[in-house]
């Protein structure tokens, strides 16, 4: 007896030795993730990097929703919706800490990370050299886009590099205009050296030199350079990058890829987020969100017959396709409170099921990039009328002769009706003395757009979002004219 | 190898000591100690000779035997639970004693870490909870049983939803990051409290120092509750023990809403006011008729049954315990539930006279719908209060009511009863907890121990969402998703304890190893586009496109030494000794290790033979300091981790991505928590009153933060850096007192801590903020150095403008543009200039209260007559706050939402109202902004439970061949006396600890009336 307890104490004793001289115990592995030393091997992790430069296009708090919302203060769109914070955007009585102000500001800076880690990286892999040009273009391009994006809202942002990166300083003071400019400038030609004139099949959505120079040409044009913005918005119109032959394939899903979409976010119904422009434009009682509606001053800013505008907005008595069951069904009073949706962005399945989460955002058409042609030779001395007349002829609208810095204006309005430009076309021209923004924005426009008090120059750009302030620790100062 | 040093070092201890064992035997005296009640032999019952250090324990046939010396006079005999006795020994041989049981607290044993101590001797912060105190509580865990028990320990819900546990907070909440403490279930550490049947636990104990948990070393900084079920006793014949109780609850209050008349008033004055078209919804003559009090509807009946029966017993060699149990609650709210089936097999055994081997067995299974009741988007609780009251539940066509008509003017909420009424969800969570543990020993007093364990868990949610077209907020597509996972945790563990007295010496220690892993296991699937909703056809494979899917893997690990000596001299001084030392896989190589060393004293004044006040029978005075670790953090964080980044298409082509997810810190390492504490507890008037009062001082250094996640950044998770400090000091008092008049017994207890909270140093002396509120992204609460964790943080206020001459001539708006464009009017808020540049700006936010509690309270009584018992337990918390976010939204008039009763009385004209502002479509002056408004006094007191009850006669009882029977009927927050104007003034902790006391209209808890029987046989 004595002896089998000594032996089950041994037995334990052994056990212990077992359990207790596993050496690796404390070693940890991040499953499923890899980490900066087994990352960036190859092509295939190029590839994929540069994939996440696009993935978060489509997130609600950047494009296709936060980055949209800037345009209810122009005279196109009534803000409509639930989102009390926008009143203040629309009627520009917001301050600081207005929560629209905030949501896409470090979504931008993700996107320029993400381009950061592929310009840190990537030179580095041997890989095919073609590919590696691509991929390094894409990220120049995107950084570009995104400090284009701050840019327009809010002026000087903090410029974040390669060099911020690899020092791990992120608070730092905003970057001057010039800076910014310059920042913006450099990438943007940098990507339109690498990039492909077009991609095949398998990239199509990638950006490409066209978009590039496209960005280009427009940053040109509100600096005001007007011989460069034309040099590189021709290299976009004499570039594959013809309009599509009808204004309406732009705006379908099935033919939303043409040569004349310089960019867009590519969207598949579950495989990537949905389609949230598509939700917050459709009507509420048809699976919409119901936001952001025309008013009825840019109906009426449409030529009598110009068919783009059946193809932009929605007026009562439309027939719309795939009602419940598939059939059209008519768009009555009701439906929105100006009577109106914007057609470009909200599409239903053939098949009655639904808002189409396949329908692509656009973000730049060749079309725009004629008309900056056309404004940068108008505001030059030069004639407009050959790169307006080109989108007018493809509308299906009489061409016209002579066009004068107004008849831009109207073109650029009906043809880019809410594709997130008026508004920041009228501060162009205010700045410019061509339009007088204070007097356009405090007209009545009816019970869905109100008189607004727009400051000069207060309200040529937002403020930094207070939180952003607040967590720089005093490094990052807000634009004067909010202090 | 290490082992086997020890083991020598100890033999050769056990040799020095032997030869100080010199007393000659002259005679001596045996005999058999036994239970009075039951009359089973008592083992471990220590037998002494008065006056000296000699004596012995009793076998486990409860016999000892004791060599006498001239002049010995009398035998104390003492056992954990019951009372101390002591017989003259008047030159009998054999002295049989009978030992009647106790509640007397001095001779307790309480548990603590890897082994027990006599709570005389100990000198650190330990606090008991018996079992009999938290049982057959309508609760659904362990964790809201402990609910105002001891001082210093705060249990803190956030809300009433069924199986809501809420968090344990020990001395005050240690750190920003998980502040739970370490819980230790039979042995096991990382058990989850709430997985235990309350009516199993034979007591609790919370160590609450450094001196009593730094056993626990980098798990400890948060304190420990250390969990002990019950086990059968040897030599004990079968008792069966059956408890069931059936409880009915109700909603203790609603929110006043307007009825829909005055809704539309208001509704409509605010276009009067802002000079705007009226939007014509509001002319219809069907809004007028109030048609539903939809937190009436919401709130209902609920019902709670408990049944658990148990089975104890034992032979000479073995003894079991084992329990079976079911707890159903059916929530006030309707369709929200919890339900818990409990298993258990607790069994000891002997194996020939030196080893024994015991074992644990606990199988727990969980299940509740879990419905949203916290979001302030479409939280149920938040839709009801704001629901438009003229809408119907049901159209006369039997449809679902719904805003539908006017989204934008009658909001953009579903209707909630129908969201309760389809809502499919369903949380289950199966737990098993199993040890085995051996004992040996090798000599007299030494003994080597061994534990392994193992705590799995296995978790799965089902979440269906239907398709929602004649609501609001309406969903086009189907979609279930489902998830399982599972986490399992194996323990080992290996320990040599030793004790001896010798002469006025005594020694207790113990030293070992353990190790423990933590495997985590998880995917989830889902899918869209059912096209039967049938319950038959909510299946995965039913759905015709995929929606998403994902899994992962997680480990831990923490590999650790303790050694503890208790030392104790003559009875009167006392020391008390602890190292541990742990390696914790979640730090990169050179910070896995820490070290965490304690020690305490204790003085027994009473003992001194200058101590000469006679209504004093024990007073004792201790001290001791340490230091604790928590590793609680996220792991990896010592990682640059390169992950998926989502998907994209190019084309048609579908693609996936990868980009840097966090940036890594490889210095982190664990909090150090560095603590002091001072006691005096206090025996009085023959042990009637107890009183214990202590003092600590408790410093988290290295307190892991995460950097201010500037947006620079991008969204990269920003590792945590080891660079905050936060202090809790304060005091605890325990007061029980005990008497006996005739037949009265009674028992009064009461305790209270007073603990103030500071964070001394945060990242560059920045802020930390916290969660942001509703649909205008609120800020409310932010942590700064110098103050509490998560202050309220936003305007001052000073009523409302009357008259336009007090806005043109309020200096708070001399320079600020607002007042100049006209933005704004008499009836609006004076928010007050605190920067002093006469603008009102983000610049004058500032801090407006603390939700920290300056006294939290517990306070009970138990009184038996005859066969009659009554306890009532009061609880209660003193000078706090609570941000009534709730009514910053329920007054805001530009929400398309019903407002509260409250703002009917709305400013009007001048003298109106001087805290409702006027009605209006706008948010030119952000009225309802953070501010001081919605700030109140959140203190409260509550009767938590009243019980009463009647014992039936056992004669009578005995001839219906049934034992003890005992009838009960109690409620559970029967009487709340609080000013707070919301739901319920218990709130909770959200974001970690960032944020607390913020009123989002939580699940409220419960006034429960219950029935019960206990019955044994």
């Amino acid at each position: 007896m004595k002896n089998s307890n000594f032996y089950k104490g041994l037995f334990i004793l052994l056990t212990i030795s077992m359990v207790g001289c596993k050496k690796d115990l404390l070693e940890s592995t991040p499953y499923s993730q890899s980490t900066s030393n087994t990352f960036w091997r190859n092509a295939t992790d190029a590839v994929s990097a540069s994939n996440a430069l696009y993935s978060l296009l489509g997130d609600e708090n950047l494009f296709p929703h936060t980055e949209q919302t800037w345009d209810i203060c122009s005279d196109d769109q009534w803000r409509a919706g639930d989102h009390g914070e926008d009143q203040a955007i629309e009627e520009f009585t917001f301050d600081a800490s207005n929560p629209q102000l905030g949501f896409s500001w470090s979504l931008k800076y993700e996107v320029i990370s993400r381009a950061n880690a592929i310009l840190i990286n990537v030179p580095k892999i041997e890989m095919d050299k073609a590919l590696q040009d691509r991929i390094l273009g894409e990220a120049y391009f995107m950084r570009g886009l995104m400090y284009w994006q701050f840019y327009k809202i809010y002026g000087q942002v903090p410029v974040i590099t390669e060099q911020n990166v690899i020092e791990n300083s992120y608070n730092v003071p905003k970057a001057t205009m010039e800076e910014i400019e310059s920042r913006i400038e450099t990438d943007l030609k940098t990507a339109g050296d690498l990039l492909l004139a077009t991609n095949d099949d398998a990239n199509i959505g990638r950006a490409t030199k066209g978009a590039a120079w496209g960005y280009l040409a427009k940053l040109y044009l509100y600096k005001e350079d007007f011989a460069k913005a034309i040099e590189y918005g021709n290299k976009v119109i004499s570039g594959p990058y013809q309009l599509a032959s009808n204004f309406g394939d732009n705006f379908e899903a099935a033919t939303d890829n043409n040569p004349e979409m310089l960019f867009s976010i590519q969207r598949i119904q579950g495989w990537t987020e949905d389609n949230y422009c598509s939700w917050y434009y459709a009507p509420r009682p048809w699976d919409g969100w119901g936001f952001q509606e025309p008013t009825d001053d840019l109906v009426n800013e449409f030529e009598e017959g110009d068919p783009r505008l059946g193809y932009s907005i929605a007026r009562v008595g439309d027939m719309i396709e795939g009602g419940p069951g598939g059939a059209p069904r008519e768009y009555t009073e009701g439906l929105n409170n100006t009577g109106h949706y914007f057609k470009k962005y909200a599409k239903w399945r053939a098949d009655g099921s639904g808002v189409n989460m396949d329908l692509d955002v656009p973000m730049l058409r060749s079309a725009d990039t004629y008309l900056v042609v056309a404004e940068a030779k108008i505001r030059s001395g030069q004639s407009g009328d050959a790169e307006i007349n080109a989108v007018r002829e493809r509308a299906g609208v009489n061409p016209i002769s002579g066009a004068d810095i107004h008849d831009l204006i109207h073109e650029r309005r009906v043809e880019l009706a809410g594709e997130n430009e008026r508004h920041a076309d009228l501060i162009r021209w205010d700045k410019a003395n061509i339009v007088d923004i204070v007097a356009l924005y405090a007209q009545d426009r009816g019970q869905w757009k109100r008189p607004r008090t727009f400051t000069r120059p207060r309200n040529y750009y937002f403020p930094i979002p207070q939180r952003q302030i607040d967590l720089s620790n005093g490094v990052l100062v807000q634009n004067p004219n909010y202090q | 190898m290490k082992l086997r040093f020890m083991l020598k070092r100890f033999f050769a201890l056990v040799v020095t000591v032997a030869s100080f064992q010199v007393a000659m035997a002259q005679s001596s005296v045996t005999g058999k100690v036994t239970d009075q009640s039951t009359g089973a032999p008592l083992s471990n019952v220590s037998v002494t000779v008065k006056g000296s250090n000699r004596g012995t324990t009793t076998s486990s046939t409860g016999v000892y035997k004791l060599s006498l010396q001239a002049g010995d006079a009398s035998l104390v005999f003492s056992s954990t639970g019951f009372a101390e006795t002591e017989v003259a020994i008047g030159g009998k041989s054999t002295i049989d004693v009978s030992l009647a049981t106790s509640s007397t607290k001095l001779s307790e044993i309480v548990v603590v870490g890897y082994g027990s101590q006599s709570k005389k001797d100990v000198t650190g912060a330990v606090s008991s909870i018996k079992g009999d105190q938290i049982q057959n509580l309508p609760v659904s865990g362990a964790t809201q049983a402990l609910q105002g028990r001891v001082a210093g320990v705060n249990v803190v819900r956030n809300g009433g939803s069924p199986g809501n546990a809420g968090s344990i907070r020990i001395r005050g909440t240690g750190t920003i990051n998980n502040a739970d403490p370490l819980i230790v279930i039979d042995g096991i550490p990382s058990g989850d409290l709430n997985s235990v049947n309350p009516n199993d636990i034979a007591s609790v104990e919370i160590l609450k120092d450094a001196s009593a948990s730094a056993i626990y070393g980098t798990r400890a900084a948060n304190g420990v509750v250390i969990v002990t079920t019950k086990r059968g006793n040897f030599e004990q014949p079968l008792k069966v023990s059956v408890n069931s109780y059936t409880g009915m609850s109700q909603a203790r209050k609603t929110l006043d809403v307007l009825d829909a008349k005055t809704l539309v008033t208001l509704k409509k004055e605010r276009y009067l006011n802002d000079g705007i078209d009226l939007n014509e919804a509001w002319n219809n003559p069907y809004n007028l008729v109030q048609r539903t009090n939809w937190q009436d509807e919401l709130f209902g009946n609920g019902i709670t049954n408990n049944t658990d029966v148990s089975l104890t017993g034992g032979s000479a060699k073995s003894s079991f315990m084992i329990s079976a149990g079911s707890y159903n609650e059916k929530g006030i709210i309707q369709n929200s539930y919890f339900k818990r089936y409990s298993f258990r097999i607790n069994s000891d055994h002997k194996v020939g006279n030196r080893l024994k081997i015991g074992q644990s067995l606990q199988i727990t299974r969980g299940a509740d719908n879990s419905l949203n009741t916290l979001s302030a988007q479409d939280g149920l609780i938040w839709s009801a209060v704001r629901f438009m009251p003229f809408i119907p539940v049901k159209n006369e066509n039997g449809s679902w009511g719904s805003s539908q008509s006017e989204p934008n003017q009658f909001g953009d909420i579903n209707n909630p009863i129908f969201t309760v009424n389809t809502v499919d969800a369903i949380n289950i969570n199966t737990r098993l907890l199993a040890n085995v543990n051996a004992e040996y020993e090798i000599l007299k007093g030494l003994k080597f121990k061994t534990n392994l364990g193992v705590d799995g868990s296995h978790g799965s949610n089902r979440n269906y969402n239907i398709i929602i077209s004649d609501q609001t907020r309406a969903r086009a597509e189907n979609s279930l998703s489902r998830g399982f996972g599972e986490g399992y945790s194996l323990l080992s563990e290996y320990f040599l304890s030793y004790n001896k007295l010798f002469g006025k010496h005594k020694i207790d220690a113990v030293a070992g190893y353990t190790a423990q892993t933590f495997d985590g296991d998880y995917f989830s699937a889902s899918k869209r586009n059912f096209p039967n909703e049938a319950a038959s056809q909510r299946y995965l494979d039913a759905g015709q496109s995929l929606g998403g899917i994902g899994g992962n893997r997680s480990y831990d690990a923490l590999q650790s030494g303790f050694a503890r000596i208790n030392y104790d001299y003559n009875k009167r001084y006392l020391l008390t000794a602890t190292f541990r030392a742990d390696g914790s896989s979640k730090f990169d190589q050179g910070n896995k290790w820490g070290y965490f060393p304690a020690v305490s004293a204790g003085w027994r004044i009473s003992n001194e033979k200058f101590f000469n006040v006679s209504f004093i029978n024990d007073l004792k005075l201790t001290a001791g300091w340490g230091q604790l670790g928590n590793q609680n953090v996220g792991g990896l964080q010592y990682l640059a981790l390169i992950g998926n980044a989502g998907n994209y298409a190019f084309g048609n082509t579908t693609v996936g991505s990868t980009a840097q997810t966090r940036l890594p810190n490889y210095l982190i390492s664990w909090e150090t928590a560095e603590m002091t504490n001072i006691g005096l507890s206090a025996e009085m008037f023959n042990r009637s009153l107890q009183v214990s009062v202590n003092y600590f001082n408790k410093t988290t250094n290295d307190m892991l933060l995460s950097p201010p996640t500037i947006g620079t950044v991008g969204r990269l998770s920003i590792p945590d850096k080891n660079v905050g400090v936060l202090n809790n000091k304060g005091i605890e008092i325990d007061l029980s007192y005990n008497n006996k008049v005739g037949d009265l017994s009674y028992r009064v207890g009461a305790n209270a801590s007073f603990i103030q909270n500071k964070v001394v140093k945060l990242f560059d002396g920045n802020y930390i903020g916290s969660s942001i509120y509703g649909r205008q992204s609120q800020e409310i609460s932010r942590t700064y150095e110098g103050l509490p964790l998560g202050i309220f943080y936003g305007w001052k206020t000073n009523g409302l403008y009357q008259t336009q001459a007090e806005i043109d001539s309020d200096p708070n708006l001399k320079n600020d543009s607002r007042r100049t464009d006209g933005l704004v009017a008499p009836g609006d808020v004076r928010f007050l200039d605190i920067n002093g540049d006469g603008k009102i700006t983000e610049g004058d936010r500032t801090n407006i209260g603390s939700p920290h509690a300056k006294m939290v309270y517990g306070f009970n009584t138990d009184f038996n007559y005859k066969s009659f018992d009554l306890s009532l337990f009061f609880l209660g918390s003193q000078g706090v706050k609570i941000f009534n976010a709730d009514r910053m939204q329920g007054i805001d008039p530009t929400y398309p939402f019903n407002m509260y009763a409250e703002t009917a009385n709305r400013w009007t004209g001048p003298g109106s109202s001087n805290s409702i502002p006027r009605m209006s479509t706008k948010r030119n002056n952000l009225n309802y902004r953070t501010s001081d408004m919605f700030i109140e006094d959140g203190s409260f007191l509550r009767l938590k439970n009243i019980s009463l009850g009647y014992t039936f006669n056992e004669s009578f009882t005995k001839k219906l061949g049934i034992g003890r029977t005992r009838f009960y009927v109690s409620g559970q927050n029967v009487l709340t006396f609080t000013k707070y104007s919301g739901l319920d003034p218990e709130l909770g902790y959200v974001d970690g600890n960032k944020q607390l006391n913020v009123d989002y209209a939580q699940y409220p808890q419960a006034r429960t009336v219950t029935l019960g029987l206990n019955v044994s046989f």
